[in-house]
């Protein structure tokens, strides 16, 4: 131990440390200042960045020795006292905040930057922030806060905040707003699981499996038992109950049990007085394995696998298929024979991780009250259900909090082993136990977007009509089910619009590999066979010798219509979407017309608002709101809805505050906690806002009749003339006319607290032949994407260069958030589209992480251009739709599009490589080329 | 045994020398730490005694000395990137340095950290549990390079940004032991063996980077990498030409040294490029293919050729 002294945020510490403590975790742990975040430990995400004497550093990369007797100024020292700086103002009011994990590391370099230059342009803006990653916003929002901070300091006025017009007579509904938490996200006060401290927590840490497919011979835990420190250690028969997300699928238990199935697989977990002591009694367990033959390759898993054991025992065929999902609607190969063009090409896709920035973390403890266990989830009710199921506990003895959760994109959507063997072992030592993964562990918990191979057939005609369309798909499920076999049915489903095909069918094969397990990730189960449709599209549009434009609408489905499939399409912006993007890139001055080497690309998309049909077969609602309104004059959401930075806890504030009158600080959101909250299903499958949007709505319309019945009596008028605005009530001819104050104390007299309740279910929909329900949804939304990229024929480098995306998100009831949604995920698409990738040596996962997992960093990222399209969904809460997931799926065959525009080269496997345009360029000679500008 | 950890800030170079010769059983020498800190926390490096430089002033400075220009060991990237006289006469270097890692790296990282950063690879840059699980390789006592499937050598590559840039100027190190002062040309710290990769005696303290001032270069930077931030190199080539076209061409991030070849700008660019690409010993140890990065060393020359005569 060493003695240091840190002068921290203007205050003295004198501090006994180890010597090679880092400076994060001295912050973290110790003077408890967790605004300072930590996400790779290796200094490529920026997230822990903090000033030593004036200048940023990466505090998880620096030794706190390094900095004994500094000064340093973490996020929580930028504010003057209660005033934000100016800096963190901007970032609150340009929307530069979702999910805040990355924001103190932003901020912090963004300040570096203006201490260097007070008046940086966009472009050293976009340079600075390069060492630290988002995976939310795109940066771009963030870029225009700083901006909007250097305008403001030198003294020229920012143009007002732009007013969006708002068509209707919503007071609240379309006018774009920070998010309530974002105040406390800028100042580093948001509470993240690895942020709270429940006092005497163990530390757990895991054991992983270096095989990926054996026996477990034997598991001698004797001498890491022994460890001073050491509480607690269990291996696979504590917790031997299965479970899985999906009812269908549980297959996975909380640690291997008899063998392992990937390399990385929990196989002891310990419980210990420190880190330190349970890492150490990690490495004195000793397993014996009896090697199996692994399987890597999916196209392997298809087949009779002879006299290898097969992954998972169940299963009626001597093979790794988990799951076939097929649907027909036509005969697909006598119309394709019939076609006037014809195309059937294969791809390949790599998997994708979901990159969020806060690795996952979580505490458990028990009480008179049964298990608590505060994490980061996506997902609290599923979790509640399978803590009970395991640990055979009734679900009333189990609660799971969600704290703020630092992105998720699907990958927290599943109940996690971590989560059931804190709980456990909490239970076993009677102490709470607490873990925070490793960016290793994150990658390799995995869950993320299958590796997949397809083939896909499509037939059009002569004038450019889709005739039909036939996929044949496998994808790579890794060792457990997870959400796949509904990635297995979104594959194919998915592809019944935007575009009216009559004819269509698909075949998938979801097969157990020995990898890390891939699930739910933004875009679910279709990001990778819209590609394979939208690149196809582009070719047609050649054959047929059609704008790609005009091919796509002159097939788009219509507005109130039913695909093949028989989902309802109600309101339906594709049109609109596409020309207001062609419109803006100028897209007919440059398709097929800019110089050598550049090129522009268009594609399309559709997605789900939330899945119709629950994935426990129950009457209970999808989402279900609570309101209290009591004499304070506040009303009180309780909603078990997970906000993980896409702002839902502001989307339930707004839709109360919009129906009742009132401004937004008289709302008070409590969501996701399963104990205070009543049930939603979770943030997954893009139904948050639209099931717990429509909840919230019909609990602040219970409440309005609530309130309106006693007026009515108490001043003697009819309910209806009463109006509900500005926080006033009134009749128009001011006979009543109450401040919300007295109609709040008018409408509680004698009884006390208002309550109210609305509950969320999606109607009846769609047919009734097997698999009618995959893909279902109350409403689905629109989009489209021009992309526009540089390729280096010489390297075949690709960069994008401009983004114009346009999404039919219904009705944005916030903009702001609604646009943080679509350029996050056109980011993250543009990821996939160029350089993410897993990539594996016999089963182990080479690049996981952050340096080779390769996110786009601010200078890879192009101006991005949004345009939110309104058409006002009939079903959804004011007209919403969904916005988070559907934006990801046109922006990777644009981009691929383009590419082929700039030196026709057709892509058929990602991530587009740099090594593959090269070779075909090389192949092609591309001599013909074109000519060099027009 | 476990050793009692430490870390030790040093004020001068003997206290250094001292402080390593007392912890001479398990010590590093750390100055910015953005290499050595991550390559501990993944376990690749596991000194019980660190040895921070960082307060040495005698390592700092940049500044004309004789007829070199000398740049001290602990100038941060960030800082050298923006001097004047490095800008406008030695702008390869500067360019190198705005490459490395990110903004953010740039503010810690150092030039003597950059030039003696440990060689890495997709097989080695792993945690303790992966290389277990790999079976380790030869850069952490296994018995086999995994990145070739068997070779009984390591390719780690070399993947300084600034080293290169240094050697096509002609720079210098110099360093001290315990016997004293050395100066050698910088390339010649370089074994070329992934696994020990520079051949300076443990203790020895790289005090400078000397760019000769006698000569002025056209000079050409370009560096292969997926994202334009936060990465290391896949291929880093640099170039110079003097007044008399007489050319070096280095390249680092495709061999375990910096791969260097001399010419003249008027000489045949076939035959150099040619000969650099027989030089380079790359391997797949990267994101990007080794077919790839040696047909990118082609690529670059030509384009460095291209704008070096131009330049004329």
């Amino acid at each position: 131990m060493e003695l240091i002294t840190l002068t921290v945020n203007n205050k003295r510490y004198q501090l006994a440390v180890e010597p090679h403590d880092s400076l994060s975790a001295v912050l973290r742990d110790r003077i408890n200042l967790t605004g300072t975040k930590t996400g790779c430990e290796q200094g490529s995400c920026g997230a822990c960045t903090v000033f030593v004497d004036g200048l940023a550093v990466q505090s998880c990369i620096t030794p706190v020795m390094k900095v004994a007797g500094a000064t340093i100024t973490t996020i929580e020292g930028i504010a003057d006292q209660a005033k934000l700086h100016s800096l963190q103002q901007k970032f609150v009011e340009k929307g530069a905040v979702q999910c805040g994990y990355c924001t103190p590391g932003m901020i912090l370099s963004s300040l570096q930057l203006l201490n260097e230059n007070p008046n940086p342009d966009r472009h050293q803006i976009q340079e600075a922030i390069s060492g630290n990653l988002c995976r939310c916003t795109g940066y771009k929002k963030i870029i225009d806060a700083v901006e909007a901070y250097v305008q403001e300091s030198n003294g020229k006025m920012t143009a007002p905040p732009e007013i969006k017009k708002n068509s209707s007579s919503y007071k609240t509904i379309g006018t774009p707003r920070p998010y309530i938490e974002a105040e406390k996200k800028v100042r580093g006060a948001a509470e993240y699981a690895d942020d709270v401290r429940i006092k005497n927590a163990l530390h757990c840490k895991f054991l992983r499996s270096t095989q990926a497919h054996a026996q477990i011979i034997s598991i001698d835990t004797s001498v890491a038992e022994k460890l001073q420190g050491v509480r607690a250690i269990i291996t696979g028969k504590a917790l031997p109950i299965s479970f899985g997300v999906l009812p269908i699928s549980q297959d996975e238990t909380a640690l291997a049990v008899e063998k392992t199935r990937y390399i990385g697989e929990i196989v002891a977990a310990v419980a210990a007085d420190t880190i330190e002591i349970a890492e150490q009694a990690c490495s004195l367990i000793e397993v014996k394995y009896k090697p199996l033959k692994a399987f890597f390759d999916m196209m392997e898993s298809v087949n009779d696998i002879g006299e290898n054991e097969k992954i998972h025992a169940y299963g009626k065929f001597n093979n790794n298929i988990q799951k076939k999902a097929e649907l027909r609607f036509g005969d697909q190969q006598d119309e394709l024979s019939k076609s006037d063009h014809r195309l059937k090409i294969d791809y390949e896709f790599q998997g994708i991780n979901h990159g969020f920035t806060e690795p996952h973390a979580a505490t458990a403890w028990w009480d008179e009250n049964g298990l608590t266990i505060i994490t980061a989830t996506q997902v609290p009710h599923y979790l509640h259900r399978y803590l009970a199921k395991v640990l055979q506990v009734p679900m009333s003895r189990v609660r799971v909090i969600k704290p703020y959760v630092g992105g998720g994109f699907g990958g927290k959507s599943d109940p996690f082993p971590h989560e059931l063997i804190i709980s456990h072992l909490s239970r076993l030592t009677g102490q709470p136990v607490r873990v925070r993964f490793s960016r290793e562990e994150v990658f390799l918990s995995n869950h993320g977007r299958h590796p997949t191979k397809m083939t896909v057939e499509m037939g059009v005609s002569r004038e450019g009509e889709i005739k039909v369309l036939d996929a044949d798909i496998v994808i790579d499920g890794g060792a457990y089910g997870s959400f796949g076999v509904v990635t297995s049915y979104y594959n194919g489903v998915l592809l019944q619009a935007p575009y009216k095909i009559n004819n269509f069918g698909f075949r998938t094969r979801r097969v157990y590999t020995n990898k890390p397990q891939c699930g739910a990730m933004r875009g679910h189960g279709a990001v990778n066979s819209r590609y394979a449709v939208e690149t196809m599209l582009d070719q047609f549009a050649e054959k047929t010798g059609l704008d790609p434009c005009q091919l796509r609408l002159k097939n788009f489905l219509s507005e109130n219509t039913t695909t093949v499939g028989e989902y309802r399409i109600t309101s339906n912006g594709s049109r609109e979407s596409l020309q207001r993007v062609m419109e803006q890139s100028g897209w007919k001055d440059k398709y097929k017309k800019l110089p050598a080497g550049k090129g522009i690309g268009v594609a399309c998309g559709f997605f789900i608002s939330g899945s119709a049909l629950p994935i426990h077969w129950n009457e209970y609602p999808q989402s279900v709101v609570h309101l209290k309104l009591d004499l304070d004059g506040r009303v009180l959401v309780l909603s078990g809805a997970s906000d993980i930075g896409q702002g839902s806890d502001t989307m339930l504030a707004m839709i109360v505050a919009e129906v009742l009158g009132i401004s937004m600080d008289k709302i008070f959101v409590v969501a996701a906690d399963t104990t205070l909250t009543p049930i939603d299903l979770g943030s997954y499958s893009s139904r948050v806002t639209f099931m717990a949007g429509n909840a919230a709505r019909l609990a602040a319309e219970e409440l309005k009749e609530k309130m309106l019945s006693k007026i009515s009596t108490v001043k003697n008028v009819a309910a209806s003339d009463l109006h509900f605005e500005h926080e006033q009530i009134f009749t128009t001819d001011k006979s009543v006319s109450l401040t919300w104050n007295e109609a709040v104390e008018i409408a509680t007299r004698k009884t006390g607290a208002l309550n109210s309740s609305g509950a969320y279910n999606s109607p009846k929909l769609g047919g009734d032949f097997k698999g009618a329900g995959a893909g279902l949804s109350p409403s689905y939304s629109f989009g489209a994407v021009i992309a526009e990229v540089t390729v280096d024929a010489e390297t075949g480098q690709v960069k994008v260069t401009g983004i114009w995306g346009a999404h039919d998100a219904g009705k944005a009831i916030n903009p702001l958030a609604v646009e943080g949604q679509l350029e996050g995920s056109w980011h993250m698409g543009m990821g996939q589209a160029l350089s993410e990738q897993m990539k594996y040596y016999n089963g182990l996962l080479v690049n996981s992480n952050l340096l080779d997992y390769k996110i786009p960093t601010s200078k890879d990222t192009p101006d991005i251009f949004t345009h939110i399209i309104e058409t006002n969904d009939p079903e959804g809460p004011f007209g919403a739709k969904e916005c988070g997931e559907g934006a990801i799926h046109p922006v990777i065959p644009a981009i691929a599009n383009a590419v082929y525009d700039a030196v026709g080269v057709r892509i058929t496997s990602l991530p587009i490589r740099s090594e593959a345009i090269l070779e075909t360029l090389q192949k092609n000679k591309h001599v013909e080329s074109k000519p060099e500008s027009v | 045994m476990i050793l009692q950890k430490h870390y030790l800030q040093p004020l001068t170079v003997d206290e250094a020398s001292t402080m390593a010769e007392k912890n001479k059983e398990s010590f590093k020498f750390i100055a910015g730490g953005t290499d050595v800190i991550v390559n501990k926390n993944q376990g690749n490096e596991n000194a019980a005694c660190l040895i921070d430089l960082s307060k040495i002033e005698a390592l700092k400075g940049i500044a004309q000395t004789g007829n070199f220009l000398r740049i001290g060991a602990l100038e941060k990237l960030a800082v050298l990137a923006k001097n004047p006289l490095i800008e406008k006469q030695f702008s390869v270097l500067a360019e190198a340095a705005l490459s490395v890692g990110s903004p953010l790296i740039r503010l810690s990282a150092t030039i003597g950290g950059n030039v003696l950063c440990e060689n890495r690879c997709l097989y080695y840059n792993q945690s303790e549990w992966w290389r277990e699980a790999v079976g380790y390789c030869l850069k952490c006592d296994g018995d086999i390079c995994i990145a070739t499937q068997g070779k009984n050598a390591c390719f780690s590559e070399l993947v300084s940004d600034t080293a290169p840039a240094l050697i096509a100027l002609n720079a210098q190190l110099t360093y001290s032991t315990r016997e004293g002062t050395h100066t050698l040309p910088l390339e010649s710290i370089y074994t070329g063996d992934g696994v020990t990769p520079r051949n300076l005696e443990k203790n020895a303290i790289v005090q400078a980077l000397l760019i000769p001032t006698d000569k002025t270069y056209r000079t050409f930077f370009a560096k292969l990498r997926e994202r334009e931030s936060l990465e290391f190199t896949s291929l880093t080539c640099c170039m110079s030409a003097d007044e008399n076209d007489q050319l070096r061409i280095v390249l680092s991030g495709v061999d375990p040294k910096p791969v260097v070849v001399t010419g003249n700008l008027n000489d045949d660019p076939e035959i150099l490029i040619t000969k650099a690409v027989k030089s380079a010993r790359t391997v797949d140890n990267d994101m990007y293919t080794r077919k790839y990065r040696r047909e990118m060393i082609r690529v670059y020359i030509s384009r460095g050729y291209k704008k070096l005569k131009n330049a004329l």
